[in-house]
Parts: structure tokens; sequence; C-alpha cells
């Protein structure tokens, strides 16, 4: 008896400006040809980022869009390849509904045309994982269609089996444009002109990132042995590694370590010089390998730091992982090789069970969500046990750096899914640049993109084959975990909920050429920064869309989350966005953005007064002089 | 294992604290400050004291340490820091400083030694000297002191015993020795008579607050009644109900025979608009034979003298009962605070399922999502909702205060809560004492319904902060009040026990046939919070950016009504009942109990709980059903006075961590930067503005001397205007929402 009344909610859609975004369904965008600065203006809000129904604001009054609001709005070069009629959506919240489909080389858009006040779907179909028919022709002639998607929900169609065979099901063609990969198509991305004023490509510079945390120093030097990715091509140009290693002995170290990837610096500590470096696991074997370089490598490492005369490697595995890997020729660190080293095993499970954890997670949210057992299904799905045993990892990590002075080496296996969650997550409780939506930006694109998160496979960007093994959500959760950090240092980020959400969209919609390609070599090859937009230009534009008011910018301060499952809590704006039943009457960002206007007035107000106050006791030449110091203390968390 | 041979309790080294105590007698003038630095009460005598303690500071607090001097009087476990300002010498008392633990709110009392952890009772000796005392309290607070390597021995051991001596144990007698603890001395007694009332808040005492009640919600057609003056009528109700005008006192006094416990049927809320009234009673009395003008005059009432339209609204099965929520709570309570002596915390991968099987988050869903159909019930606008509950007194009080909060931004500012916890609980006849326990004398009827409520209404300030006036510390602080046998509101169960005491005290009655009690003190109301706590926690409990004014609605409300409403309203043959359980509509024959040709026999059939039976319920049969349940489910999107309505799925529904997971045990064991202050940074920058706009009055005052006046003076006119960010003015919004409701 809630509010399934909500269904007269429907319709009303609500235009936001951010058009590219992946939810906004109805997106009442403007004409492609506005610049993109112009759409912030008059950004509507819709807090809830689910935008299968939304309301719209009644303030929205720009003369460029005014009658066609549920209109397909096409982005420059999008093409509509196809349309329906009389096709029926079965919503799982509000029962079926009859409209209009169109497929565009982008996005499905379905318009529902029995309905007053009436109700659309915009669905970029990148987050499509998969297409199936539904049985076969039912007795009514209707054949119908099941889009499994990447983003926690799943949508059914059917329409009226066409008496001509040849003319091909709007689905089919939507499959051709949901894969583009496996049909031999281009990524909509490529093709994607839209100009924003903000270059994202710029936002990250690895020489510029070094050079802000001190490297090259007496200990650390950046090298150009990758420069061609010859070394390791799943690794940047740019690194940093340790002065006294010459790049010939880099190359030995690569022979030993999985893939090449050698241990490269991801962060160094301002004051004490502690490091958090990253690797892939060595490459010991049944027999007990060893590499002296490598020794000597990490040697140096511990070296480097003069406060402490021991090194800690995690490995990010269970145990009993790490150790089967020596099967494949893998393995870890022994601690008679490695003096003063030592090995700390963080329990972490491979990317395979993650994606079966996240699989059930899905199964309990969508569509329905059983109240009377919700906790228990919930435990039952372990998603919150990992993010808890991802996290308990990163704050050993930040608190072996930060307390303990020590230098870390982290690794897994490959170095690229485990290890880029732990070091971006200990760098985001360390430094705190990197809570900053720039520097947060700076961190993805090189602890993930450069470093070789293999987006392209565990997303599978238009690729029908949604059955590899190599899918898997390591970067949402990565961003869940995140997101747990925000919710317990609600002042400690510069960005909001809205600005997580924004980037896990585009990491399935394939507008951006972000998320495109495994590796920064792929990327340079592919020609993604001339060929695509940037996701960070898209945002950069309307950075206040994405900026949490509450933020207070206490940069020097370590975060230390509490990782105990009776602290962490489940993501439902992102993984149950689409119920309409867990939509708050009133949204969030509304009154968010009402704290910054408020914010920014008063600090208006401040400086004014400041200002004031120093003229006059220039004036009045009294020698209590000294302006007041901006005393912003900072904001404490609770949890 | 050692016997006995260490140094165990029985007292040595005992001279010093003696002069310290005899040193504290003496000049025990009110309010001085304790020798050794903790500012007492008037009367209040410090038992022990340690040096060097430090104490674990929670998430909210800073975390971190803090080092300072522990004392144990016959009050309070009190904790003054090393740095604490000195207090003023003509300061009120306040009952409990900002580190402080009243001994009842106290439930066991834990060691930690250097490899052991021991639960002390006042009857155990101690076999080594605890490196860490941990208070487990009643309300779910984890208060943990650290002694250091220097504290002396002998005091370590020596505050720990006195602490589980003098703690409350389970014995008679032990709630009023702890009243007169903190309340006993002539000094405090009289500065408490002499305290002031809050006169922005409405206490529902008398029959004037009752009229104004009356006034701001719009209430015509409405009278407030003295027929209970002298309890007569009903023992649990109030002095002054508030029913239609249309019925006389005369005819009202024979309709309290019809329900149980005399809780006849009276006026609780109007909504703004459309102005349908909130109505509450207990269960018929059925055995008893019904006359004709009684019917008809109970029926006036149950239709609010004007309607034709009454939905009663059944709070029985869907709701927990007492014990429900008396069992919830207290497997929430061993869940949350885990256990360092016996070691078993729940591990961290079963608690979201032994969280669900405490059942605590379930009854909280029952009770908001009944609160919400209540409330969208109200707008439907020329009708009556009637709560009904067999003794109307726990879930009626719950629901009615929730769709309230729901409906009413007057409600969700401080002020305006405290107004409706005194309609709705304390003069309603809600069993405080009773429910509460705080003798431990009577478990039967313990149970937390107001704790419940409490949770309830977080939920609800969880799901949109914004809207409301006061802050989740304010229900916190309320939360541990309640813990705290001290206050008037909640040591008795109903109206006429609470004026009993005054009486009482009053007259300095010593009872003819209890012993030789002592005369009780006076006791202060709960909302005397600068009794309680210090200003800067007083400042917290508002938010530091009140609630945007809502579009205000003028006082000729019924003339908008909601069609919907209206159009119902006319629909419905005059005297429409519908029974409402479970989320359907019914209109039994039974309905009320003396309706329909059998009454008297199906009634005497019917219950001896006073509520009838569901075997009753018929075929719905009036076309106005359709309406009501359109109305259930409708959300008028720009309905200015749409309720706050809740989000009740799964997930949605949050624990109060703030509140049962005070406890440091499963805070990791970093420390974290203190940091001074938590604001809100808009708080911040309002203090920054307030701070130069001072700073620069004064600059202007001394650069231009005594010329300077008129500066001065013109821009003080401009300092309310900022100030008004961070205090809140609840008797402001009070008086907006007042005017609401005019006309209606």
């Amino acid at each position: 008896m809630e509010k399934t009344g909500s269904v007269d909610s429907l319709g009303s859609k609500q235009s936001s400006s951010r058009h590219p975004s992946v939810d906004s369904l109805s997106s009442s965008e403007r004409s492609t040809q506005v610049k993109a600065a112009s759409m912030m203006s008059d950004s509507a809000t819709s807090s809830e980022f689910s935008p299968e129904i939304r309301v719209k604001p009644k303030a929205v009054a720009k003369t460029f869009r005014d009658a066609d609001k549920e209109e397909l709005q096409l982005l420059p070069n999008e093409v509509v390849q196809d349309m329906a009629q009389e096709v029926t959506y079965f919503c799982p919240f509000t029962g079926a509904l009859r409209g209009i489909v169109t497929v565009s080389n982008y996005r499905l858009f379905f318009k529902c045309t029995d309905r007053e006040p009436s109700f659309v779907l915009d669905l970029p179909l990148g987050v499509v994982s998969r297409v199936e028919k539904i049985g076969s022709a039912s007795s009514r002639g209707d054949v119908s269609y099941g889009l499994v998607c990447k983003d926690m929900r799943n949508l059914r169609f059917a329409h009226k089996q066409t008496d001509d065979t040849l003319k091909k099901s709007i689905f089919e063609v939507l499959m051709k444009f949901a894969f583009p990969v496996s049909n031999g198509l281009q990524i909509f991305a490529f093709e994607y002109g839209q100009v924003f004023p903000e270059n994202g490509w710029k936002v990250y510079d690895a020489v510029s990132e070094y050079k802000r945390q001190g490297i090259p120093n007496e200990s650390w030097r950046i090298t150009k042995v990758n420069d061609h990715y010859e070394l390791c091509d799943t690794y940047p140009a740019t690194m940093a590694v340790p002065v006294n290693i010459p790049d010939e002995e880099l190359k030995r170290v690569a022979a030993f370590r999985a893939k090449g990837r050698i241990p490269v610096l991801s962060w160094i500590h301002p004051e004490s010089q502690a490091t958090v470096t990253r690797c892939s696991q060595p490459m010991v074997g049944i027999n007990g390998k060893r590499s002296k370089e490598d020794e000597k490598y990490l040697q140096t490492i511990m070296d480097a730091n003069a406060q402490s005369h021991k090194l800690f490697i995690f490995d990010a595995r269970p145990s009993v992982n790490a150790a089967a890997n020596k099967m494949k020729g893998g393995g870890y660190e022994s601690e008679d090789a490695y003096q003063n080293a030592e090995l700390v095993f963080l329990d972490i499970h491979n990317i395979h069970v993650m994606r079966e954890s996240l699989r059930k997670l899905k199964d309990i949210v969508y569509p329905n969500i059983e109240d009377s057992h919700w906790l228990s299904n919930l435990e039952s799905t372990h998603w919150l046990e990992h993010i808890k045993l991802i996290l308990a990892g990163a704050l050993r990590i930040a608190d072996k750096v930060e307390s303990g002075k020590t230098s870390v080496v982290v690794h897994c296996s490959d170095g690229w899914d485990r290890t880029a969650q732990l070091t971006s997550l200990a760098m985001l409780m360390l430094d705190g640049y990197y809570r900053s939506i720039r520097g947060f930006q700076v961190l993805l694109e090189k602890e993930w993109l450069s470093f070789g998160h293999r987006f392209q496979l565990r997303v599978g960007h238009g690729d029908k084959n949604h059955t590899d093994a190599d899918r898997s959500p390591i970067f949402i959760q990565f961003v869940d975990c995140v997101w747990q950090m925000t919710r317990q240092f609600p002042a400690a980020f510069e960005f909001n909920e809205y600005f997580l959400v924004t980037i896990l969209d585009h990491l399935y919609s394939c507008l951006f050429g972000t998320f495109l390609c495994n590796s920064e070599q792929q990327r340079f090859k592919e020609e993604i920064p001339k060929r695509t937009v940037s996701l960070w230009s898209y945002i950069n534009s309307q950075v206040e869309e994405f900026t949490n008011p509450l933020y207070v910018n206490f940069s020097n301060h370590v975060l230390f989350p509490v990782v105990s499952l009776r602290h962490l809590e489940l993501w439902v704006g992102y993984y149950i966005r689409w119920n309409p039943r867990m939509r708050p009457q009133e949204p969030v960002h509304q009154r968010h953005k009402e704290l910054l206007a408020k914010r920014a007035e008063l600090q208006k107000r401040v400086d004014e007064l400041q200002r004031e106050v120093t003229n006059r006791s220039a004036s009045s030449s009294s020698e209590r002089a000294g302006s007041p110091t901006r005393s912003i203390t900072p904001v404490q968390t609770f949890v | 294992m050692l016997t006995g041979s260490k140094s165990t309790f029985k007292v040595r080294q005992m001279g010093a604290d003696i002069k310290e105590r005899m040193l504290t007698q003496s000049g025990s003038n009110a309010r001085r400050p304790d020798v050794s630095g903790l500012p007492c009460l008037p009367g209040e005598v410090v038992l022990r004291r340690a040096v060097m303690v430090r104490k674990k500071l929670t998430a909210r607090e800073g975390r971190g340490w803090l080092s300072g001097t522990l004392f144990c009087t016959a009050f309070r476990v009190a904790f003054v820091p090393q740095d604490a300002p000195k207090p003023q010498d003509d300061a009120d008392p306040v009952l409990l400083g900002d580190h402080d633990v009243a001994l009842a709110s106290i439930e066991k009392v834990v060691v930690v030694g250097p490899n052991r952890t021991k639960l002390v009772t006042p009857n155990s000796s101690l076999k080594f000297t605890p490196e860490e005392l941990v208070l487990y309290c009643r309300d779910l607070r984890v208060v943990c002191f650290l002694f250091d390597r220097l504290t002396p021995d002998a005091q370590v051991l020596e505050i720990t015993h006195t602490i589980a001596k003098t703690y409350q144990p389970v014995r008679a007698g032990c709630v009023s020795a702890f009243q007169n603890a903190a309340l006993g001395s002539v000094e405090m007694k009289q500065f408490l008579s002499n305290r002031q009332r809050d006169a922005h808040m409405n206490w529902h005492e008398s029959a004037a607050d009752w009229e104004r009640e009356l006034e701001r919600c719009g209430a015509t057609g409405w009278r407030v009644s003295s027929v209970n003056d002298r309890f007569e009528m009903s023992t649990s109700l109030p002095r002054y109900l508030a029913v239609p005008q249309k019925v006389l006192d005369t005819e009202l006094k024979k309709i309290f025979a019809h329900f149980h416990d005399g809780r006849i049927p009276r006026w609780c809320w109007r909504h703004p608009r459309g102005g349908s009234d909130l109505l509450r009673m207990a269960g018929f009395q059925n055995n008893i034979y019904h006359e004709k003008d009684d019917i008809r005059n109970l029926e006036t009432i149950l239709f609010g003298g004007h309607g034709n339209l009454c939905v009663v609204v059944e709070l029985g099965d869907e709701l927990p009962s007492p014990p429900d929520v008396q069992l919830a709570h207290a497997r929430l309570r061993a869940l949350c605070l885990g256990d360092i002596s016996t070691s078993a915390t729940v591990p961290d991968d079963k608690w979201l399922s032994t969280l669900e099987a405490t059942c605590w988050l379930d009854y909280t869903r029952a009770c908001l999502k009944k609160a919400s159909e209540v409330a969208r019930l109200l707008r439907g606008g020329g009708m009556t909702v009637a709560l009904q509950e067999a003794e109307d007194r726990d879930m009626s009080c719950v629901v009615s205060s929730l769709a309230q909060v729901m409906c009413d931004p007057h409600c969700r500012g401080r002020r305006g809560f405290q107004s409706l916890v005194q309609k709705e609980w304390v003069t309603a006849g809600h069993r405080f004492r009773g429910r509460a326990n705080y003798g431990r004398d009577n478990p039967k009827e313990e149970a937390p319904v107001f704790l419940l409520f409490l949770d309830c209404v977080w939920q609800l300030w969880s799901q949109y902060p914004w809207r409301f006036q006061f802050s989740d510390d304010f229900l916190l602080a309320l939360h541990d009040s309640a813990h705290l046998p001290l206050f008037s509101s909640f040591l008795a169960n109903s109206q006429r026990e609470r004026c009993r005491r005054t009486q009482n005290a009053g007259q300095c009655y010593t009872p003819v046939n209890g012993g030789p009690e002592p005369a009780d003190p006076p006791l202060p109301s709960v909302w005397d919070w600068s009794l309680q706590y210090g200003q800067r926690r007083q400042a917290g409990f508002t938010q530091p950016v009140p609630p945007a004014p809502r579009p205000l609605l003028n006082g000729n409300l019924n003339a908008q009504t909601d069609a919907r409403g209206h159009q119902q309203a006319n629909e419905c043959t005059p005297g429409t009942v519908f029974l409402f359980s479970r989320g359907i509509f019914s209109s039994p024959a039974g309905l009320p109990p003396w309706r329909g040709g059998t009454a008297g026999v199906t009634a005497a059939a019917a219950s001896i709980s006073g509520v009838y039976r569901k075997s009753h319920r018929r075929a719905p049969s009036s076309e106005s059903v359709p309406g009501l349940e359109r109305l259930l489910k409708a959300d008028a999107q720009r309905d200015p006075c749409r309720p706050l309505l809740p989000l009740l799925l799964g997930p949605c529904l949050g624990l109060w961590r703030e509140c049962y997971h005070r406890g440091a045990l499963h805070a990791q064991a970093f420390s974290h930067p203190p940091s001074g202050e938590h604001a809100h940074p808009l708080e911040l920058l309002v203090r920054e503005v307030r701070g130069l706009r001072r700073r620069l009055v004064a600059e202007r005052r001394l650069s231009q001397g005594g010329d300077d006046r008129d500066a001065v003076t013109a821009s003080a006119p401009s300092l309310p205007a900022d100030e008004h960010l961070a205090d809140a003015r609840p008797g402001r919004s009070a008086s907006i929402t007042s005017s609401d409701g005019d006309g209606g």
C-alpha cells in the first residue's frame, strides 16, 4: 500500500541538462547545436539517478525545448536505424505499456503512446549485455524479446509477428548496433561529435602528476624505458622507478614478473617518503625460482624510505589461490628470498567470484525486493563482504604507509584488477587531492586506465559474447567502495553521488572514449583521444552538477574508514535505482543545489566582510593587524 | 590462578578521599566546583576519583583519546578533560557534562586487564589492576576509559569498585535513591521549583493549551471539555479533551462507559486542507447496553460533528504488540552492544541476518506503513479518521504522532515535536513508567514503545533530513533522556499520576503506610534541556540550515478542498463507517457494535478485548470505497500539503547507527586525527560571518571612538537575518503554521 501510486508520476518525465546522460530517458535535451555550456545553466534536477520515471521540474521553461520534451533528441552523428509501432514494453513496476520503439546507432528509445502523461525509456545500447528472443511466436502472433542490461535491470518487449518474413524485427536491428564490435561496426564513441568547452583528455598528464608528488627526487626517477610499450605492453609509457635501478635491470626484473609488470611507484608520502608500489605476481613457479634482480629491486624500494627497515608486500589474493598460482608459474614472494619483507594476504577473491556475487545481487533487487528477508538475502550475495575485504585491504595499506611509515608493494596475479582497486583506494585515503573532482579523474586515469585495467574485456564493450569469463564488475566494485567512503566521510569528497553514478553509466554507454580499450598502448594505437570525446570533457563542463555541497577541503587528512560490515551499506542509489518505490518524493540533488547556492552566498559575504575588516584595520592603523585567518575546521565524519 | 594474593578491593588509602569528601560536603553551598575540578551539582558528593585517565572518543566526538580525571559521585560517573574550561561560578547546574554517564543508565561494568576481561558486580573482587574500564549503558552507549600507568593502582581499583557498587543494581527504591542523589538537595529543589517552563511549546496540560491547539489547526466545530477534570470519567485520559461542540458534557459523560478504560474517541489533529480530523479511541466496551441517546452522541463524536464519513483504522494485528517490541529491542541491544566480557559478538558475516532476526526493522516498517496510510487518508477531506487500539495507550500513540510528523511541518520543528509528544504520549496516557520499567521491578509491562517511535521518526528524518528543523542529535538526546528516571514526563503512566505527584511534593506529603521515605524531589520535565545538557550540545539540536519554508496556505483552506475528497464526501450516505484493516476497507454491520439489529447479542459475544471481530466484515457496500482506495494510492505531486511519506522497501530502512552503534567496540583500532568541531560547513560559515561582523563592529568602535554609535547600530539590525540560519526559530514556525489552519 505504499507508493504503488507512483504510477501516476510516470510520465511527467523530467528533463535534464546533461543530455548525454545515459539515463535521461526523456532527454529533453537541447538541440545538438546548443553549446554544452548553455545546458548547464538551466539544469533541472533530478537527483535520483533513475530516470526511468521522472518528474519534470516546473521551472524548466527554456525556449528551445518547449513542445517535444519526450521526443527523441538525437546526438551529433546519431542516426535513426529503425522504428516500430505497437510495441509493448513490460514494465515490471507499472505493467505493460504500448508505444513506439526507435533504434539508432546509439540508443533504444521507447515512447509510450497509450498513457497520459506519457512515459519514455531511453537506453544507450552500450548497456545491453544480451538480447534474447523469448519463446517462439505465441498463438497471438506476438514475439517477445528480453534485454539483459549491464546496469542491474532487464527489459522485456513484445511486438506482433510481421507477416513479411523477410523483414527483420526491430530487435534484430538493435542487436546489430548493440554489439557493433561483433558485427564489424564502429562503437558510437568514434562517431559522437559533441564539442565541450573543456577538454577532458588534458586532465591527466603523467609527468605533471608525478611532479605533483615530488617525483623525480633523490630516490625515484621517471623512466622512458617503456616509451614504445616494449618492456610491458599493459603499462604506460611514463613510469616512476627507483633511481638506482638502470633501465637494463628493469628488463630483467620484468622477465620475472607476470606480463612484465614490474613494481612501479603509485604514490609517495610527501613527508615520510614511504611509497605505494604496484606490480604483478613474481614468476616463482613450483620450483621456487628466484630472481636476484627482483630481490635487489624490492630492497631498493625499501631503502628509498629511510624511515623504515621493512617492506610490506600485500598480496590481494587468498593465500590458497596464491599458492595455486605456482602451478601456472606464478606465486608469491618467499620471505627467505626477500629479506626484511613481510608478506600479507588480503583474501580478496577473483573476478569470477565477484561476477557471481553481483549476479546474485541483481537477482534480489530487480525487479522485486522481498521485504521480509531483505537483509538475509543481501547477506547471501556476499557482495558487501567483498566490499569489506577490499576496503579492509586498502585500509591496511594506507595504515602501513601513514602510521607505520613503511613502504608497501601491492600485487595480485596480474596486477590490474585487485591491485588497481587496492592502490587507488589506499591513495584516496592517503591523499586529499584524489578526493577532489579533478583529482579523482587523475586517479582513474592513472591507476586504472594507464596501468592497464582491462576495461574492454571486463565490460565487453559492443561485444555480444555475454558469457565471456573475462567480464567482471571490478570497476563497479571499486566505485562502490568509494561510495562507502563518501558515506562515512560526507565532507571529505568534492564530488557527489551523482558523479559516481554518471561514471558508471558511461562505463557502459560507449558514448565517450574514456573507458574503451584495455591499455594505454591500445588507446594510443586506436587514437582514442583524437577520435573520441572524453567523459571528463562532459563532466568538467558542468562541474556544479557533480559537486558535493558539504565538501570541506581537508586534504591533509588521512581517512581511515570503518570497514566492519555494520558500517557498510548497500548502494541503493545505484543498484536499486530502477525501482520507483525507492525514489523519495523529493530529490536529494535539489537540496544539494540549494545548499551549494547558500554556501556560495555566505562565502561571498565572508569575503566581503573580511575585506572590510582588513581595510578598516589598515586605515585605522591599529597595530592589532593580521587579517582573520580563514578558519574552517574540517568537518568530522560520523559513521 | 592466584587467590586473593594481590590487591583486592578492600579499601586502602582512604585518607585522602575522605578529606576530599569532607571538603565537598562542608562547602556544599550550591554549584561550587569541587576542589578536584568537577563542577558538582548542589549536594553532589564525589565518592572517588582517578587521575590520568583517558576517555576513548567515538566517531561522532572525533575519535581518538582525551585525557583527564575520572570521578564517581552518587549520581554519575563524570569525566573532566584536562583542558576543560573552568565553569563559571554562577552558571546554572547542568546534570550531565559532555563526557558524563548517569549511574542509572549504566547497565553493566566491565574491566579489561592485561589479558582478561571481567564483569564487575557490587560483590566481585578484582584480582588484577584493570587497564580499561568499559561502561555498557542502557541507552546503548559504550563508554570506555583507559587508565594510564601513572594512575595509582588504588585509585583504579577503588573507582571501579565504587562505580560497580553505586550504579543502579536491581533493587527496590533505587530509582528514588538515584533521583535524590541528583535532585534531592535543598538547593536543587529550590532551583527546580524556580525553573520556568518553555512557553514556546504547547504542553497540552491546561484547557487553554488545548484551545490553542484547536486554533492552530483551525479545528472549528470542536471544543475543549473539562468533563474529566478530576479524572473521574477516565483515570488514564488527560483532564481536558477535545470533543465536538455539538455534544454537551452531560451527554459526553454517558459515553465513557462504552469504551475500554473510558478512553472515548477524541480529537487529536486536523489536516490543514480539507479539514479531515484525526481521532483516537480505545476498543468498544461491548458488554453493556447501548442506549439510543448514547449511540447518537457517540456517533456525533465519531463523525466529528461535521462529516458523513468515518474511517476506523484498526491498530491491532498489523502492528507489534508491546511484548513484541520488548523482545525485538532486547535482541537489538544484545546485537549492537556486543559484549567483550563474554566475547559473544555476532560475526561480521552474520550481521545482516542477525539484524533481520531481531524484527526491529520490521516493526518500524509496520508502524511507518500504518502511519503513512493514515496520513494519506487524512488528505481526503471532510471526514474523520479514528485510530482504534484495544487500550489506546501504545500503538495509537505511535501511529497518531507519526502521522502528524508526516503531515504537519510544525511537528518537524523541535518545539512542535515536543508539543506533539506532550499531546500524544505524555498527557494521552502512554504508560511511560510501566513501559520503561526504571526500577526493574515490572518486567511484564516493560516495552520500549517510545523508543520504537523515536526510531520511526529517525527513519523519516534520515530520508528527508532537510524537511526537519531539529537534528538527529535532538532525537538522540531524547532517546538517552528516556533512560533516565529523572523526568516527570517519563515517570508516570498518566496525567493523573503526574498530578498526584506534584501535589504530594508541594505539600511535603509523606505516605502513611510507607516507611521513612524521603520527600520526593520535584521532578523536572524532560524538555528542560538546559538542565540536562550544556549550551554546545543544545545548539546541535537544530539543523544549521532550517527547512525551506513551504508554500503557505491561507486560512481559507476548506474552500479549495481536494476535489476527490469532496466528491467522496458527497457520495456517502450520511453516517458511513468503514473499517480499515490490513489495507482493506470494509463496512461491517457491527461497526460500531451497536449498529445493526442484533447489536446487543453480537456485542455480548463479540470480544472481551473490546475490538470487534473481523468476521463481521461484509463486502463493501458503498461506492465510496473506491474513492478511499484511490486516496491511499494517489500521490498528488503538486499538493503543497503532501505528507512526507517514507519509503518502506527493505533497503530503505536503515539502522540508526548513531544511536545503536555508539559503542567504540566496532570502530577500528587506528586513531584518527582528532578535530575539534564537526559542524556543518554552512554553520561554520555562518559563524565566521557572525564573528567577522562582531569584529567589524569592534573595529569601528575602536577606530572612531565615541562618535561611531550610529555605525554600530546601523549594522546591528542586519544581524538577525543571518543568524536565523543557525538559530532556528521554532516559535516563529509555530505561528506560521497556526495561521495555516484558520477557518478549517
